[in-house]
C-alpha cells in the first residue's frame, strides 16, 4: 500500500489513473484546494490536482511568466508545455492567487504556440476572497456555472442524488484523513511525516474509491505498529506555501526531526473539515470550500486563521514550526512574517525559509538551516 | 590533557583548529577543492605537520561547513550556524549577535547569554553580500582581495554602485575604472555595496549588542567600518584568532563539550 501512495505522489504516470482512462472515463485537472471536487465525481469524472513535479527546468514557463514569479504555477505550465498533461480531458483554473490566475492566460497563449498543450476543455472558476454575504452567493453561482459547463462539455447530467452521493463519499475520505491526523497527534508517533504526507498527496490524484481503501488499510497498519518514530527526535510542524513534494519533508526528517503535522494546502485541517450532507448540496459545498479561511488568499481573516492554526499546532504538541514559502509567494511570504511574530508571543520557536518549488529546491542550503534549527531546539532553553 | 579538533569545510576555504587544554594550539587554512573529504584530509594533514600531533591523539573531532556530512574521520557533525555562534561567543564572550560572512553565504545569528542559538537568518542564492562578491570585484580591479580593505581607507569620495548584483556591479567597476576614478574610491564603493547588502539581512533580526563579525570578510576593515556605520552600532572585532577560523573554533569547542560529557558520564548518549 505504501508503494501505491509513493507511486501516485512521485510520478505523473499513475497506474490507477491510467486504468481509469483505459475504461474511457474522463480526467480533469485543477490547481487549487478551493475548487470543489464533488461535482466531478458526480459526473463520473476524475478530478486530478495538477502538480509541477518532474519540471527540471523552466525554459517554456519562463517565456510566458518571466523570472520573478512563484515557481509553482511556472512548474505546472512547464509540465503542460512538455506534453506530460496530454492525457487530461479538461482543466479548471482558478484565482488561488494572482499568479495561479495568470496561469489561465499563460496556458491559453502557450496552447496557441505549442500544439496539443491545451486540453480540449478549459474552464475558469472565479473564487471570491471573502467567505460571506455577496461573495458566498457569487461562489454558489460559480459552482453552478461550472456544473453546467461540465454537463455541456462531457454530455452528462449531474443529478442532485449523484451530488449527494459524491459529497458523502468525499466526506468518508476526509474522515479517514482526520483519523490519520489524530494518529499523528499522539505522544507515541507511529508514522513519519514523509509516509503520512505521501498518503495525503496521493489522495488528490488517485481515484477516490481506490484511494479510500488503501488509506483505510494504512490507518489500520499504523494502529498496529509498536515503534515510536519520534523517540529522541524533535517534533516539527510545517506550514506555508503549497508543497506537493514529500522530498522537503524527507529532507527535514533526515535532520533528527519528525514532521508531525503540516498546513500546506493538502489534507484536512480540523474535524469540522467536512461538507454538510443535508440541505442544498451546492450551498453546502460553497460553505465548506469557502469557509474556514484556511488560506491567506482569504482577505481579512488572519486573526481567525492564526488562532485556528495555533490551536492545531498546540494539539499536535510540537517542539518547533518551520514556516516556508516559495520565492515570490506574496501571500505566504507576508503571512509567515505575521505568524512568526505570533509564534514568538506563544514561545514557540520557528524557522522561516524561502525556497523554490519542488524539484528546484536547493537541498544543501536548506539542510544546513534545518540542522541548525534542530540544534537550536536541542540547545537548552527552548520551550515546548 | 585533552586534545580536540574542529574542521570547517567551507565553499571557498577549509579551516581546521586544534584545541589543547582549552586553548587554541594551532590552526590551518587551505583553499577548498571540489571534494570535501579530500579538503578536510589535506587541512588536517597540514595541521598535524605543523603541530607534530597525530590523528590518534585527537580525542574528538567535530566537522562543520557545507561539506560536513562528507568528512569520514569526524566523530560528529554540527551545522556552521551553531559553530559560528559557539566560536564567536568563546572568542568575544559579550557577543549576542554574530554576522558571519563566508565565501558564498552570509548568516546573522542571535545568541543568549549562555551561548544558546536563539534565531538566525541566512542569505538566499544571491552571491552579493558574500565573500565571493569581493573576490569577483578584486579580480576585476586586478588586485588581491586583501587590498580592498587597505586601499578603501584612503578614499574620500567612495563611488556609488547602482546595483549590488555581482554581475551588474562588475560592469559598474569596469565603467569607473575607465572613467579614471581613483582605485581607493572604487574599493570603498565595493565595500559599502557589500555592507549595504549584509545590513539588509542583519536588519531582519533585531540586533542586540555586542555585535561581532566572523568569517573571512571580517578581515576587510572597509566592509566592517561601512557596516558599523550603516547599522549604527559598534562592531566588536575578534582579536584572539583569525576571524575566518571562528567556525572551526566552534566545532572544536563542540568536540570539547562532547569529550567532557563522555568523560563525566561514559554511558551518556550525546546528541
Amino acid at each position: 500500500m505504501k508503494n501505491v501512495f509513493q507511486e501516485a505522489a512521485t510520478t505523473l504516470d499513475i497506474p490507477s489513473v491510467q486504468e481509469w482512462k483505459k475504461k474511457d472515463r474522463k480526467v480533469v485537472g485543477y490547481t487549487c484546494s478551493f475548487m470543489p471536487v464533488e461535482p466531478f465525481y458526480a459526473a463520473g469524472i476524475l478530478p486530478l490536482r495538477l502538480r509541477g513535479i518532474n519540471a527540471t527546468s523552466m525554459e517554456i514557463a519562463d517565456s510566458y511568466y518571466g523570472p520573478f514569479v512563484c515557481s509553482f504555477p511556472k512548474a505546472l505550465l512547464q509540465v503542460a508545455g512538455t506534453g506530460k498533461y496530454g492525457f487530461l480531458d479538461g482543466v479548471v483554473l482558478s484565482n488561488g492567487c494572482d499568479t495561479l490566475r495568470r496561469l489561465d492566460d499563460c496556458w491559453r497563449k502557450m496552447g496557441q504556440d505549442i500544439k496539443g498543450s491545451l486540453p480540449p476543455w478549459f474552464h475558469y472558476l472565479d473564487v471570491p476572497h471573502k467567505p460571506d454575504g455577496h461573495a458566498f452567493d457569487w461562489y454558489v453561482n460559480q459552482i453552478k456555472k461550472m456544473m453546467a459547463a461540465i454537463e455541456k462539455q462531457f454530455d452528462v447530467t449531474i443529478t442532485q442524488e449523484k451530488l449527494y452521493h459524491a459529497i458523502k463519499e468525499q466526506n468518508r475520505v476526509r474522515s479517514l484523513l482526520w483519523e490519520l491526523e489524530k494518529l499523528r497527534r499522539k505522544d507515541e508517533l507511529k508514522v513519519t511525516g514523509s509516509e503520512a504526507y505521501t498518503a495525503i498527496i496521493a489522495g488528490t490524484v488517485m481515484p477516490r474509491d481506490i484511494y479510500a481503501g488503501h488509506l483505510s488499510d494504512l490507518i489500520e497498519d499504523i494502529q498496529n505498529r509498536t515503534v515510536d518514530v519520534a523517540a529522541n527526535r524533535k517534533r516539527l510542524f510545517l506550514s506555508g506555501s503549497v508543497c506537493d513534494d514529500f522530498d522537503l519533508i524527507h529532507l527535514i526528517e533526515q535532520s533528527n526531526a519528525i514532521v508531525a503535522g503540516e498546513n500546506l494546502c493538502f489534507g484536512v485541517r480540523n474535524d469540522e473539515d467536512i461538507v454538510s450532507e443535508t440541505g442544498d448540496p451546492v450551498a453546502a459545498l460553497a460553505a465548506k470550500y469557502l469557509s474556514g479561511s484556511v488560506c491567506p488568499r482569504m482577505m481579512g481573516w488572519y486573526q481567525a486563521r492564526s488562532a485556528r492554526l495555533m490551536n492545531r499546532i498546540k494539539n499536535i504538541n510540537v517542539d518547533g514550526v518551520i514556516l516556508q514559502n516559495i520565492r515570490f509567494c506574496d501571500l505566504h511570504g507576508s503571512e509567515n512574517g505575521l505568524f512568526e511574530r505570533d509564534l514568538e508571543k506563544n514561545r514557540l520557536p520557528s524557522l522561516r525559509i524561502e525556497r523554490e518549488y519542488g524539484p528546484l529546491t536547493e537541498s544543501g542550503r536548506l539542510r544546513m538551516r534545518v540542522d541548525a534549527f534542530i540544534e537550536q531546539l536541542s540547545s537548552g532553553n527552548q520551550t515546548r | 590533557m585533552s586534545i580536540v579538533a574542529g574542521c570547517d569545510v567551507g565553499s571557498l576555504t577549509t579551516k581546521a583548529v586544534i584545541i589543547k587544554n582549552k586553548r587554541v594550539m594551532d590552526s590551518a587554512i587551505i583553499r577548498s577543492g571540489p571534494k570535501p573529504a579530500e579538503s578536510a584530509a589535506k587541512v588536517m594533514e597540514k595541521l598535524f605537520d605543523q603541530t607534530g600531533i597525530s590523528q590518534k591523539e585527537i580525542a574528538c573531532c567535530v566537522g562543520t561547513g557545507y561539506g560536513r556530512g562528507k568528512i569520514p574521520f569526524i566523530d560528529h557533525a554540527v551545522s556552521e550556524i551553531s559553530c559560528h555562534g559557539k566560536g564567536a561567543q568563546w572568542l568575544v564572550p559579550t557577543a549576542r549577535t554574530i554576522i558571519d560572512i563566508g565565501g558564498q553565504d552570509c548568516k546573522v545569528i542571535k545568541l543568549d547569554k549562555q551561548g544558546n542559538l536563539l534565531k538566525f537568518v541566512t542569505n538566499d542564492k544571491c552571491a552579493s553580500g558574500t565573500g565571493r562578491f569581493l573576490d569577483v570585484m578584486a579580480k576585476v580591479m586586478n588586485m588581491e582581495v586583501s587590498d580592498l580593505g587597505r586601499l578603501s581607507a584612503k578614499s574620500s569620495a567612495p563611488v556609488i554602485f547602482a546595483s549590488v548584483c555581482t554581475v551588474w556591479a562588475q560592469a559598474d567597476v569596469i565603467k569607473h575604472i575607465n572613467s579614471r576614478r581613483p582605485a581607493e574610491d572604487i574599493c570603498a564603493g565595493i565595500n559599502t555595496a557589500m555592507a549595504n547588502r549584509v545590513s539588509m539581512l542583519a536588519n531582519t533580526l533585531k540586533i542586540e549588542n555586542d555585535l561581532c563579525i566572523t568569517g573571512g570578510v571580517a578581515k576587510n576593515d572597509g566592509v566592517v567600518k561601512a557596516l558599523a556605520k550603516i547599522l549604527g552600532c559598534r562592531i566588536k572585532r575578534i582579536k584572539r584568532t583569525d576571524p575566518q577560523l571562528t567556525g572551526a573554533v566552534g566545532a572544536a569547542l563542540f568536540a570539547q563539550e562532547r569529550q567532557q560529557a563522555l568523560f563525566n558520564n561514559p554511558n551518556r548518549r550525546y546528541l
